[in-house]
């Protein structure tokens, strides 16, 4: 979800999407490696995100993933859960 | 819908999209080297992980099974080599039964439409016929809404010009070949239009095989006039080759149903309502069912009888079965089918059997091979995938094998039982989808339970294997049993004696009724007949007969006699019948001439009937019995229990009598001239005369063929065991090879070592064989109908199928044994 969520606002590669997650969140989640290229294969699956070649900051050429319209519908659902979930929780923890 | 076709182009493309996943995360490693981190990670295992998500892993590991069971079988040639052999031998036979089975009873004939044409047939609770009075069918054919066609057929046989021999005729209904479909060769076939009128000009279609032999395939033949019963006819045309009938294969001519009485003068065929005379086929209206056309006719057969009230049978009705088919299957023949079945599926077994036998061995072969790969990581469900898929492998590889064999057999039987042109070898889908069937199973039987053991590295019981060889011996056992009863029966019915004559014996059936004879002019033309023959040198006998000995039509009833079922052959005889044939008359006498309401029962029924008791004089139903015959199985020869009264012949039975005559010398000379002494009475009849002789030996053929094949298959069946035994005690004895040696060195005979070898197995093979014997015992009754007059549990057979069965086991077994003690000693116990 969190990846999804990054790559709404444009798209990255797969170094700069973990930097991104890792700054985003004050350096408390770091995304493993092993974690994310097999996460982003799912998606790509899936049909969430879809990956073009682009140049990097560095000159070389790699591949930049984009979110796809399923994707970002698919982030809609999965952020509105979250919503509801966390809200479910807080209630419990506040009036239990 | 989108994630199949984005596996898919994965699939498609995996090189490239692999290869641009490791660029991606070289990049991402080089980035992290700059930032000062360099644990990027295992590269590998997130190329497998990133791999599986695509979701063809299990694609990958079963390319790699079957590439590793491709290796492992290359490596071990013998080994292969036998089991792709002995599969072939297991499911060839089982794919050769099925194929038969397919082109009999699956496979619809070529010709137009096959699944709407149904056979219909009398039936009643007493009574079945296959045959319907013309007359009748018309009737049908008139009023029934749900049938949009109905065919009919007889047989016949017809003089042609001054040939000897008749010729095989057909007469079927005009529409006959415009609802097959079929198209003719040259001319014209039969039409409705044209040849069903009452007056249309008498013509004759030609049988293509006929036209070959006695025309020379003159196309001009067209359009000549021929003799058939000496009647003019005019040849329209010529049937296509290979032209698949319904029935009547190998008909030479074929003539339209309607001009019958044109060559048999005074027949009355098409009008008579009381004797059955044509077979009878119906084309399902469009969107009619059976079950509706049967319930149509039956209202009309209900009409009928309202017309005919002597004529239509209580209860009747009319059945249909599905005739588009090479042979009409009553439910009644699928009991021998399903026999033919299970022997087959018995093959398989002991194939199986052996083959998972031969897998556990090679499984502790490969003990340390297992060990190594479950060391390094494998799980046992999948070390139980691969082997699966090495068995699997084996069995389709042994399926192909089987599926060549079975078509070569098959091709062989087909020309050697000179069977009808557009039969073919050729398995269609039917056959292939049964041949992958039986190589799952197949696998499934001989790969799973190995497979399972090795994979969890149980192997050291024995039990298994015992298992196996047990279930080896009892399915070799079943069939060599059935196998050598069938020997018997042919062996009974080949030399002993059947309790008639027949070697001198001719049959003359001049046909009377065809012709419309009435009683009293049949009896005057017999009577005339008889003394002709009489006068002829060399003749001892003549005498009538209603059912020929040996001949087309044989009449059954099936009733009980004290609460036991009994099945009783009627026939009508004169006088002299019993001395023609040679029947002995036990006690009282025959017949006097014409002596009405007297029976001669035969020995069995009149033990039957009246056990203990003196049977002379006793009435059966409205005859009272005035002798005795001995046994004689005229009309049934392959029912030992079958059981004959013979009626005295009255003068209403004289236009359906055959005559008899007997001659002291060979009775070939004897054809022609009963033939003009037939025409010369009447030139207007065509006689059919045949010797007995001929009849009694085609009858022979089948039984020497049906016992002779049987034979074959049991005898492969424990060829097949004995491989199997053999293989496994030689590789019990290779494993024991330093126990052995070490007894032997420490003083064991030679009795005492085959002993400890051979224990392993002696319980299997006892309960194998008991088991055997116990289920063919059981099962035997079906055979009954093959069995000549020998008991399905003729000890005789038993016997010698289990004395032959542990000639071989005890062979099998002992050979690899005496290697081993023949071994050298010293050098056993020092190799390691």
């Amino acid at each position: 979800m969190l990846i999804l969520r990054v790559l709404q606002s444009g798209s990255l590669h797969g170094y700069a999407l973990a930097q991104r997650i890792h700054i985003l969140s004050s350096e408390v989640l770091a995304v493993e490696e092993g974690l994310l290229y097999p996460t982003l294969q799912k998606m790509l699956v899936k049909g969430w995100v879809t990956a073009e070649w682009g140049i990097s900051e560095t000159n070389r050429k790699v591949r930049f993933y984009r979110l796809t319209p399923e994707g970002r519908k698919h982030l809609k659902a999965e952020l509105s859960d979250y919503d509801r979930v966390t809200q479910a929780i807080q209630d419990i923890l506040r009036t239990a | 819908m989108g994630e199949i076709f984005r596996r898919i182009r994965y699939l498609i493309n995996r090189r490239r999209f692999d290869a641009e996943l490791e660029s991606d995360m070289e990049f991402h490693r080089e980035m992290a080297a700059r930032a000062g981190r360099s644990n990027f990670g295992n590269t590998l295992r997130m190329r497998e992980q990133a791999r599986e998500a695509w979701g063809w892993t299990w694609l990958d590991r079963l390319a790699q099974d079957l590439s590793y069971a491709a290796r492992t079988l290359a490596h071990s040639p013998g080994f292969t080599v036998t089991a792709v052999l002995v599969l072939a031998i297991g499911i060839g036979v089982n794919v050769a039964a099925f194929s038969l089975f397919n082109m009999v009873a699956l496979e619809p004939l070529p010709v137009r439409d096959p699944d709407s044409l149904v056979r219909l047939q009398r039936r009643s609770p007493e009574i079945i016929s296959g045959q319907m009075p013309y007359a009748t069918a018309m009737f049908y054919r008139d009023h029934a809404k749900t049938l949009s066609g109905v065919l009919t057929m007889m047989g016949a046989r017809l003089s042609i010009e001054d040939d000897l021999e008749p010729v095989k005729t057909n007469f079927v209904s005009a529409n006959f070949f415009r609802e097959l479909g079929a198209t003719a060769a040259y001319g014209r076939l039969l039409v409705a239009e044209r040849d069903e009128a009452a007056n249309a000009p008498p013509v004759v279609v030609l049988g293509h095989e006929f036209w070959q032999r006695r025309f020379g395939a003159d196309p001009d033949i067209v359009g000549k006039v021929i003799h058939l019963n000496r009647r003019p006819v005019t040849v329209v045309g010529v049937e296509p080759f290979g032209f698949p009938s319904l029935d009547g294969q190998g008909a030479e001519v074929w003539l339209p149903m309607t001009q019958q009485p044109y060559f048999f003068e005074g027949s009355k065929v098409l009008t008579d309502v009381s004797n059955g005379s044509v077979r009878v086929w119906g084309r399902l209206a469009r969107g009619a069912t059976a079950s509706q056309a049967e319930q149509e006719l039956l209202g009309l057969t209900n009409e009928l009888r309202k017309q005919y009230p002597k004529d239509i049978w209580k209860d009747e009705y009319i059945r249909s079965d599905p005739g588009g088919h090479l042979h009409v299957m009553e439910p009644e023949m699928y009991k021998v089918t399903e026999m033919v079945g299970v022997l087959t599926l018995l093959i398989l077994a002991v194939t199986c059997a052996n083959l998972g036998g031969l897998q556990l061995a090679r499984g502790v072969a490969r003990e340390r091979e297992m060990g190594i790969r479950l060391g390094l990581g494998a799980s046992a469900a999948r070390i139980f995938r691969q082997l699966l898929t090495e068995s699997m492998v084996l069995a389709l590889i042994g399926s192909a094998a089987g599926l060549l064999l079975a078509w070569g057999t098959l091709k062989i039987v087909l020309t050697k039982t000179a069977s009808p042109v557009w039969l073919s070898a050729t398995p269609d889908w039917r056959v292939l989808a049964f041949v992958v069937a039986m190589a799952l199973m197949a696998t499934l039987l001989f790969g799973f339970a190995p497979a399972l053991q090795i994979a969890r590295q149980r192997q050291r019981k024995t039990l298994a294997r015992q298992l196996l060889v047990g279930a080896q011996i009892a399915a070799s056992c079943v069939l060599l049993i059935v196998a050598s009863l069938l020997v018997r029966a042919a062996q009974h019915a080949l030399y002993t004696n059947p309790g008639f004559g027949y070697e001198r014996v001719v049959s003359i059936d001049p046909g009377l009724g065809q012709h419309g004879y009435t009683p009293a002019a049949a009896g005057e033309y017999l009577g005339q007949m008889q003394s002709r023959l009489e006068a002829l040198p060399g003749v001892t006998v003549v005498s009538l007969v209603k059912l020929a000995p040996l001949g087309h039509s044989i009449a059954r009833e099936d009733t009980e006699i004290n609460g036991r079922k009994a099945s009783i052959y009627p026939n009508w005889v004169d006088e002299r019948y019993f001395q023609a044939m040679e029947i002995p008359v036990l006690m009282g006498r025959s017949f006097l001439p014409k002596e009405k309401n007297a029976v001669v029962v035969s020995e069995a029924l009149a033990r039957r009937q009246w056990p203990g008791e003196n049977p002379l004089g006793k009435k059966y139903g409205e005859n009272t019995v005035v002798g005795v015959a001995g046994n004689a199985h005229v009309n049934a020869m392959n029912d030992g229990d079958s059981l004959e009264a013979y009626y005295s012949a009255q003068p209403a039975d004289m236009p359906d009598m055959v005559v008899l005559v007997k001659s002291t010398g060979a009775p070939d000379g004897l054809t022609p001239i009963a033939k003009s002494i037939v025409e010369s009475l009447n030139p207007k009849l065509f006689p059919e005369i045949s010797l007995l002789r001929s009849g009694f030996r085609k009858d022979m053929e089948q039984v020497e063929l049906v016992a002779s094949t049987v034979t074959l298959i049991g005898l492969v069946a424990v060829a097949l065991a004995g491989v199997g035994i053999l293989g496994l005690v030689s590789f019990s004895v290779s494993q024991r090879l330093k126990e052995i040696a070490i007894r032997m060195a420490l003083g064991a005979t030679k009795v005492q070592v085959l002993a400890a070898v051979l224990r392993q197995f002696a319980w299997p093979v006892a309960l194998g064989m008991a088991a055997g014997a116990g289920i063919a015992a059981a099962a035997s009754g079906v055979l009954r109908i093959a069995l000549y007059g020998v008991s399905n549990l003729d000890p005789a057979s038993y016997a010698a199928a289990i004395l032959v069965l542990m000639a071989i086991v005890g062979l099998a077994a002992l050979l690899p044994a005496r290697r081993a003690l023949r071994m050298d000693l010293a050098k056993t116990l020092h190799y390691d």
